[in-house]
């Protein structure tokens, strides 16, 4: 063992001179890294901070009084990802036990934070998504019901998030249910647009063409403020809420770069493909809808996934409309003066949270990749 | 020109299905099908051979509008196929008219990779003919069943031999129903031990009474199941005949080559 040990370590560390110095530098300076770290946020930092800010970190200013309904959402969330990740992830007993460890830890974690009741809605909510990840994949369930679950799930998020009004969601939940409403919208609306820019109808090619151009030049902050203060022009009446103009202006965006990725997939289907179906004498809509999308669309849903992580992180910027997401509500508690000076352990904490979504955003992405290159 | 093309009165007992007359096909400024005259008549097997080029392919891809043609005549089971004209303003109805009566094989099987063997044969009549999908995928079951394949019926192609694809293609044409079959290199792509397999199902569908218009390069096959032979040169026909007329006693310099050529080993 020591032997294999010591082999490992000559072999990746101190293979060359070269080497060798590299390591003899950056193994010290990693290993302070780590210490100070350490040291910094076991024995220095105050996490109370944000442990009582909980609350507004996860949901902004929503009604204490109502937060059911934001715990209703979580246990919905949970279930969905694992009746997705049902699909194609096998629940393997290894992964499993990992998956209940982190959970179990998030849940002590909440426990400790905020109350005891919480931390056990968590593991619920948790043992929920670990229930539909082994009952989607043991029953074989088709997809085709699962997605349909999914946009039933978003669905039911929606109407039981909105009573208390729009105005009040806020924080990681805001960020959360938008990226998640935004990635849904853009979907058909991109392949639209895809299709279009294909399309043997000139004034579609042009209009699809046109909107993808422009779009795809201007920064995502622009669309949304644009929409934002546009709406209410174009419709005087009516009061829309913020965060539904905010939803449209990152759809409207998001979309031009939907309908690339699925122009690509469109590209990657051979010619072939399309004379069987025309010689069988399909319409163009069962070309498309029963042939061409289904191939198309595998080829990008690691790219599609992908841009999840775009509209997550693009979701920050909200704040110029005057939405609360989860940035923003830490910047929220570090403008209360009694926290002034706990700015590291707030931003450390937002640093983490943004860091493991985004990772598993990535890894899904990464094995969705791997899985449909297998299939093919 | 030669116009001292001997066309056999074989058609003529026969009720003709597809009707070809001065059929001129350009692609750009290459002119591929010049002034072709071809008449099928129900239930009889043309096979139309030829050297690579000369347009032999296109002109069965004209049958089913694959490929447009500028001008001249071709009527499939009554419709008059849309010329480019026509079809740069509409002609989508008749086409599809068509198309529903024309099946067609390709050399590259073209099976939707992402669909079971039996959902390729099941989807069309599903979605084109409006079949209730139980009865489709029994139908479907049936055909893979007479091509050799129900075991196989719950496969993606990538999961079969090429033989066994190509034999799927043939079933989904089949389920269709339609009154004329267009073979267009069927066994090109298949190995050497798979080729049997397929000239089996199409000899099948000949002696059924199908009407079929084959592009092979089989020569043997061509000899055994043809009613009439078409030889193309450079995008014309120079001699149509029974099998014995053209593999025996072919009148055409060129047509004499092209034999000797293929023929030879």
């Amino acid at each position: 063992m020591t032997t294999l040990a010591a082999r490992w370590v000559h072999r990746n560390l101190f293979a060359k001179p070269f080497d060798a110095a590299l390591s003899l530098v950056i193994i010290p300076l990693l290993a302070w890294a780590v210490y100070a770290f350490g040291h910094w946020a076991l024995v220095e930092a105050h996490w109370q901070v944000v442990g009582g800010s909980f609350k507004v970190l996860l949901t902004g200013i929503y009604p204490a009084d109502q937060l059911w309904r934001a715990w209703f959402s979580v246990a919905t969330l949970c279930a969905m990802f694992g009746a997705g990740l049902g699909l194609s992830v096998r629940p393997a007993r290894a992964a499993m036990v990992a998956v209940a460890s982190v959970a179990i830890l998030i849940a002590a974690g909440v426990a400790a934070a905020i109350d005891v009741r919480s931390g056990l809605l968590t593991a619920g909510s948790a043992a929920l998504g670990i229930a539909a990840w082994v009952g989607a994949h043991r029953s074989g369930v088709d997809q085709r019901i699962v997605l349909s679950g999914l946009l039933a799930g978003v669905v039911a998020i929606f109407v039981v998030l909105s009573p208390p009004g729009f105005e009040v969601w806020g924080g990681l939940l805001l960020s959360v249910v938008l990226t998640i409403a935004v990635s849904i919208l853009t979907l058909p609306f991109g392949i639209l647009l895809a299709l279009g820019r294909q399309s043997r109808i000139t004034s579609l090619r042009v209009i699809s063409t046109a909107y993808i151009e422009t779009m795809r030049s201007v920064p995502l902050i622009l669309v949304v403020y644009w929409i934002w203060i546009i709406v209410p022009l174009l419709a005087p009446d009516t009061s829309v809420p913020g965060l539904l103009r905010g939803m449209a202006g990152f759809a409207l965006f998001f979309a031009a770069y939907v309908a690339e990725y699925v122009r690509s997939g469109l590209q990657a289907v051979p010619r072939g493909q399309i004379e069987a179906a025309r010689s069988l004498a399909m319409s163009t809509w069962t070309l498309n809808v029963d042939i061409v999308l289904p191939q198309a669309l595998r080829v990008v849903v690691p790219s599609l996934v992908g841009q999840i992580l775009d509209i997550f992180n693009g979701a920050t910027l909200v704040f110029i409309i005057g939405l609360t997401d989860f940035l923003r509500a830490g910047q929220m508690i570090l403008a209360d003066p009694q926290n002034s000076g706990r700015a590291y352990e707030v931003y450390v904490f937002l640093f983490a949270v943004y860091l493991a979504i985004g990772g598993a955003i990535t890894y899904a992405s990464r094995r969705l990749e791997a899985h449909l290159a297998r299939g093919s | 020109m030669m116009n001292a093309i001997q066309i056999p009165e074989s058609t003529a007992s026969r009720e003709v299905i597809v009707s070809i007359g001065h059929l001129n096909k350009s692609f750009g400024a290459f002119h591929v099908l010049k002034d072709v005259d071809l008449d099928v008549g129900r239930g009889e097997v043309v096979v139309i051979i030829g050297a690579s080029g000369s347009g032999k392919s296109t002109l069965i891809r004209c049958v089913n509008g694959l490929e447009m043609y500028q001008s001249g005549r071709l009527t499939v089971d009554g419709f008059s196929m849309p010329t480019v004209a026509d079809r740069a303003i509409g002609g989508e109805k008749e086409l599809a008219m068509i198309r529903k009566g024309v099946g067609m094989v390709f050399q590259q099987f073209n099976l939707f990779p992402h669909m079971s063997a039996i959902d390729n044969v099941a989807i069309a009549p599903i979605r084109v003919r409006g079949r209730k999908p139980d009865e489709a995928r029994a139908n479907a079951l049936r055909l893979l069943e007479r091509v050799g394949l129900r075991d196989h019926a719950h496969k993606l192609p990538a999961q079969l031999s090429g033989g066994q694809q190509q034999r799927v293609a043939i079933a989904r044409s089949l389920a269709m129903e339609p009154h004329i079959m267009l073979f267009d290199e069927p066994t090109s792509a298949l190995d050497p031990e798979m080729v049997g397999e397929v000239l089996d199902v199409m000899r099948e569908l000949a002696r059924e009474g199908m009407t079929m218009m084959i592009v092979t390069h089989e020569m043997g096959f061509a000899r055994e199941v043809a009613d009439r032979v078409v030889y193309i040169d450079h995008g014309r026909i120079l001699e149509i005949g029974t099998p014995a007329e053209i593999f025996d006693r072919p009148t055409h310099e060129r047509t004499k080559t092209f034999l000797s050529r293929v023929l030879r080993h």
